[in-house]
């Protein structure tokens, strides 16, 4: 005899994204090279990154070292991109499981943010635990500011992964436009570069941007000397909300069709 | 009791909206064991989907208070890369069985697949994935059973064991059943369900439901 529980919504919920990101952990690593590599990736771009720029101003750009200059720059944008393309992929990936009806597209796309999230933080702690073995100089003025705006940059990429996993149930080819769209943000988004490199008159080509806004703050959380002049938290956190806002609209409206067709 | 109510579905295609179902309404009674009878395209398959909760009508509801399995032995749930003991831990957790560990111990001794149950999925011959997938079904007890030609399942030695299998549930729960062998619904079933042009019609009596499907 097998007791199934009776659930409330919430509980169901909460069981089937445990269950799908248990799986998603399992077999999101599958070949040898794994997690070493989602660690290695960024730490060898971030090193690079830093090195160049490092040689043409000599150890701090703007009153952060270089080394954290990049990584938050990286990090956050690899977090963005990541967040955004394992959303926009979940619905699809997981069809098969909607034959479950516990099984929601929502709880596939929440897994994989999370998934996502998870990876990135424990990147995050990990290479500030090599900083900290190397004896090399941090500081963090606002931790909490820095979380923060991490898990709103979180929320816009799952909001507009949100967006384009549903409108590729409709239209596949959506997600050729999703990666033509999201290949510049690597190099609009001051992963590299500080709004304080570029001329004033300038900024209006890239401040619209809630990515930029995002790393150039999470900086300033850092360092609190960095310069904050360019962006805003209101605007990155208006962006947030307004996506939110739209993704879980359209996602209530057309989520049953998207699954039947 | 199962309700359908207004139920309209539809597949978009290049000649219009290919219609299924228009403004349904229809119960259908518990404490049968139902026989689902109907031509190929009458859109059986698109019925049970949406009993199962993996479809969802474009207008209507279908409303019901019974604990339904999602159709037995389908495969797609199973995940090639994981083992079948994490496969069967996962459907589990999915449907809220309270203890994990003695449903995951069920399965294995249900499936027979061996030292198998604990290698990835992708490894498994043709025949074992159904296996697996029908011993995760029948390990949860379900109000009604949807059965998509189950007893195609496996070998013949298997084939004996699940139809002992459901022969067995099918005391205490129903079955709604899909096939085209007559002689697996009367095996199992008591009463019929003739599907025709978008409408239901239920027979209490199974033989008069074969019969009227016959003469369509």
């Amino acid at each position: 005899m097998t007791t199934v529980l009776k659930r409330s919504n919430w509980a169901i919920w909460r069981d089937v994204i445990f269950a799908l990101f248990v799986r998603e952990i399992r077999t999101g690593f599958n070949d040898r090279l794994g997690l070493a590599w989602a660690i290695f990736q960024p730490l060898s771009f971030i090193f690079l990154l830093s090195f160049l720029r490092g040689k043409m101003d000599g150890g701090d750009t703007h009153t952060i070292p270089t080394f954290e200059f990049m990584m938050y720059g990286m990090l956050l944008i690899q977090l963005f991109l990541e967040t955004l393309t394992n959303c926009a992929a979940a619905i699809k990936k997981n069809k098969s499981l909607f034959a479950f009806r516990q099984v929601q597209p929502i709880s596939s796309v929440l897994a994989s943010a999370l998934f996502s999230l998870l990876i990135k933080l424990s990147v995050f702690a990990l290479i500030f635990l090599i900083m900290y073995f190397l004896k090399m100089d941090f500081k963090l003025d606002d931790p909490l500011f820095i979380l923060l705006n991490i898990v709103t940059l979180w929320m816009f990429a799952l909001s507009l992964g949100l967006m384009f996993a549903i409108a590729q149930c409709y239209v596949p080819e959506i997600s050729k436009i999703q990666s033509v769209l999201s290949r510049p943000m690597f190099f609009i988004s001051a992963v590299f570069f500080s709004m304080q490199d570029v001329p004033k008159e300038y900024w209006p080509y890239l401040d619209w941007n809630p990515i930029l806004h995002a790393i150039e703050l999470t900086r300033h959380a850092a360092y609190n000397t960095y310069s904050t002049e360019a962006v805003s938290e209101f605007y990155l956190f208006f962006s947030a909300l307004v996506a939110l806002f739209f993704a879980a609209s359209i996602y209530h409206i057309s989520w049953k069709q998207a699954i039947s067709r | 009791m199962i309700k359908l109510q207004n139920v309209t579905k539809y597949y978009p295609s290049a000649l219009g909206n290919q219609y299924i179902f228009k403004n349904l309404n229809f119960e259908i009674p518990s404490g049968h064991n139902i026989a689902i009878l109907g031509s190929n395209g009458a859109g059986k398959s698109t019925l049970f989907r949406m009993l199962a909760g993996s479809e969802y009508p474009n207008k209507g509801k279908i409303i019901t208070d019974l604990h339904l399995s999602w159709p037995v032995a389908l495969t797609t749930g199973i995940h090639p890369q994981m083992s079948g003991a994490e496969n069967a831990r996962f459907i589990g957790t999915i449907n809220g069985v309270a203890d994990l560990d003695t449903y995951v111990q069920r399965v294995r001794k249900f499936a027979e697949l061996g030292r198998k149950f604990d290698l990835p999925v992708n490894t498994y011959s043709s025949g074992m994935k159904p296996r697996l997938a029908f011993a995760c079904s029948i390990g949860i007890d379900f109000d009604v059973y949807l059965i998509d030609e189950v007893t195609s399942v496996g070998d013949a030695k298997f084939r004996n064991k699940t139809r002992r299998a459901l022969t067995q549930k099918s005391k205490n729960a129903n079955v709604i059943m899909v096939s085209h062998e007559m002689d697996e619904l009367r095996h199992f079933c008591d009463s019929a369900i003739v599907l025709h042009k978008g409408e239901l019609t239920f027979y209490n009596d199974l033989e008069q439901g074969i019969a009227h499907y016959q003469a369509l």
